[in-house]
């Protein structure tokens, strides 16, 4: 494979740079996608599994893991050519290590998606606005 | 293609749908950071600069998008946020929604309490006893499911 998956701890280093890389360009999208992850696994699908029992992934007794990607932009411009600059992380997530994954995630994302509206940030303004002026009055 | 206006109810049928079908279904995210320089922007700003004579902000705003989306059935679920406080609530979430994706069992303390080491596999009494009733609720689900994802096609042609 030309592209192996990171662990776990890279995949989050190098997802923190990635968001922060576009955060300083002031432009651009981040994308993260999770699935299961079925393919090369004991539970993979044949095709007689499933014509035999077409919900057969809706009771496997044992967990499976996930696959947790994240790409900086389109794999394609519009024109179909192909974007060279694209960047591409994929780990996979064992089915034990899902909460503390989930807790470095949400961590990260938090840490790097700073363009997004900030709690509360006009409430807060009008308040000290709004205060001044009242002591400022009374003070008059 | 369905925007649903709270986290909650995404949540909901994200997980609905999660548990009818666990292996097609697919969650994206989407952070983005709109370049108010490409064409598209200056367009809607001479707009809006025509309409409303000023402009309103010049630092870009982002956008989080959610999106549940299941090839074989066709349903897809979307929540649109531009609210920072959301971002940790809805990673977890997602995290909650990766314990279907994972065929763990919803998390309950009273099983953590009761099996630390003992693990899944080694507990099949358990395993039968809870699969029959998750079952029958994901076979009630699943018709639910895929008639809401067909209303939602009807509203989208139109």
């Amino acid at each position: 494979m030309a592209n192996p998956h990171k662990s776990n701890d890279e995949f989050f280093t190098q997802l923190a740079s990635l968001i922060e890389h576009t955060q300083k360009k002031g432009h651009g999208a981040i994308h993260l996608s999770q699935k299961r992850l079925t393919y090369k696994t004991d539970a993979a699908p044949t095709p007689e599994k499933i014509a035999n029992n077409p919900e057969w992934d809706l009771n496997i007794a044992d967990p499976l893991p996930l696959l947790v990607r994240a790409t900086d932009g389109k794999s394609q411009s519009q024109d179909r050519k192909k974007n060279p600059n694209k960047n591409k992380l994929s780990t996979i997530v064992q089915p034990d290590d899902i909460e503390a994954f989930y807790a470095r995630y949400a961590e990260v994302c938090k840490a790097g998606m700073q363009s997004l509206k900030k709690r509360d940030r006009s409430k807060r303004n009008k308040k000290k606005k709004k205060t001044p002026g009242t002591v400022e009055e009374k003070k008059a | 293609m369905v925007y649903l206006s709270t986290s909650e109810e995404w949540q909901r049928q994200s997980s609905m749908l999660l548990q009818a079908r666990p292996t097609t279904t697919r969650i994206t995210t989407k952070y983005k950071i709109p370049n108010l320089d490409s064409p598209k922007y200056q367009n809607s700003k001479k707009r809006k600069r025509t309409t409303e004579g000023e402009e309103k902000e010049d630092v870009p705003r982002a956008v989080l998008v959610l999106k549940a989306y299941d090839p074989a059935s066709g349903v897809c679920l979307k929540l649109k946020t531009d609210r920072q406080a959301d971002v940790g609530r809805l990673i977890t979430g997602l995290g909650r929604l990766g314990r279907y994706m994972a065929a763990l069992p919803e998390k309950s303390e009273d099983a953590v309490m009761e099996e630390p080491s003992g693990g899944l596999a080694l507990n099949p009494s358990d395993n039968t006893s809870s699969t029959p009733a998750a079952a029958d609720a994901k076979t009630q689900q699943a018709p639910t499911e895929s008639a809401g994802g067909n209303k939602k096609k009807k509203k989208g042609k139109k």
